[in-house]
């Protein structure tokens, strides 16, 4: 764990990062990835479908070529602004909430899909959240949750674990394993450049 | 909000049911009521935590996560 063990800090560094985030984040995450990602799921049109740390809706807009509405929430109500800004303020297609991963505001056994991509690395505790993620989906539903590969260089690793969660297989299959998990399969993903930036995690509530 | 999105919320902290008070409600071209929310408060019915409604979008951050001072 590094500095965002703490919650106060992880907030602090969010704000810092959410303003070079935009320019950052298409060389780690993009169309063709989302695509891919999405490819992993069963998506009905009628799907109750989460985003958890939508943030700008980049996710949000990739999911509702699949399904009629999405549920989405952010604890940024600046990052949700930009989401508002493409998808519309009032559902449908999106309903959108502010709220915190760790602690999600939605009933047990709501949905079919849980899905987050981009947020997992800024959660102090990722198995609390996780749990949360099991609770709210129905028995049987999935997750899919996209977050930053452990890199394989000792000064990237070092970086990495100095400012916050970078994860590898086997972590990630421990993570989903302990918050209840079944069927946990890793799928990594980038761009040509770098193949294996991200990993692409994907699992099942228990029936 | 849609009214009928309280089906599924919960208080984040204790995850009981949330009640709505204060409603405002938006209105359609002839004036009538429309089932979209606009403002009001969500009160938790175990905690008595409250949720505020911003402009239709349900502020559910648990107290320590909100930058403004409660009013």
């Amino acid at each position: 764990m590094g500095i965002l063990e703490n919650k106060a800090r992880a907030r602090l560094f969010y704000k810092y990062l959410s303003k070079v985030y935009d320019q950052v984040n298409p060389f780690i995450w993009n169309e063709e990835m989302r695509a891919d990602a999405l490819e992993l799921l069963d998506l009905e049109a009628d799907a109750t479908v989460l985003d958890v740390g939508c943030g700008t809706g980049f996710a949000t807009e990739g999911l509702l070529e699949h399904v009629d509405e999405v549920y989405a929430l952010d604890q940024s109500e600046h990052q949700l602004e930009q989401a508002y800004a493409k998808l519309g303020k009032r559902a449908p297609p999106v309903h959108f909430h502010r709220g915190d991963a760790e602690r999600l505001p939605f009933a047990t056994d709501t949905f079919d899909v849980v899905w987050s991509s981009g947020s997992i690395e800024y959660w102090p505790n990722p198995i609390l959240a996780l749990r949360e993620f099991r609770r709210v989906l129905k028995p049987g539903g999935q997750v899919l949750v996209v977050g930053p590969n452990y890199p394989d260089s000792f000064v990237a690793q070092k970086l990495a674990d100095s400012i916050m969660l970078f994860y590898d297989e086997y972590e990630a299959d421990r993570m989903f394993k302990r918050a209840g998990f079944e069927d946990v399969k890793h799928l990594f993903q980038g761009p040509s450049y770098d193949p294996d930036v991200a990993i692409t995690t994907i699992g099942r509530a228990p029936e | 909000m849609k009214e009928s999105l309280l089906e599924i919320l919960c208080c984040p902290l204790d995850k009981h049911d949330l009640e709505l008070e204060d409603a405002e409600y938006a209105t359609d071209d002839d004036g009538d009521e429309t089932d979209e929310i606009v403002a009001g408060v969500l009160v938790c019915s175990e905690c008595g935590e409250r949720y505020p409604i911003e402009d239709g979008i349900p502020n559910l951050l648990p107290p320590d996560m909100r930058e403004e001072t409660p009013a």
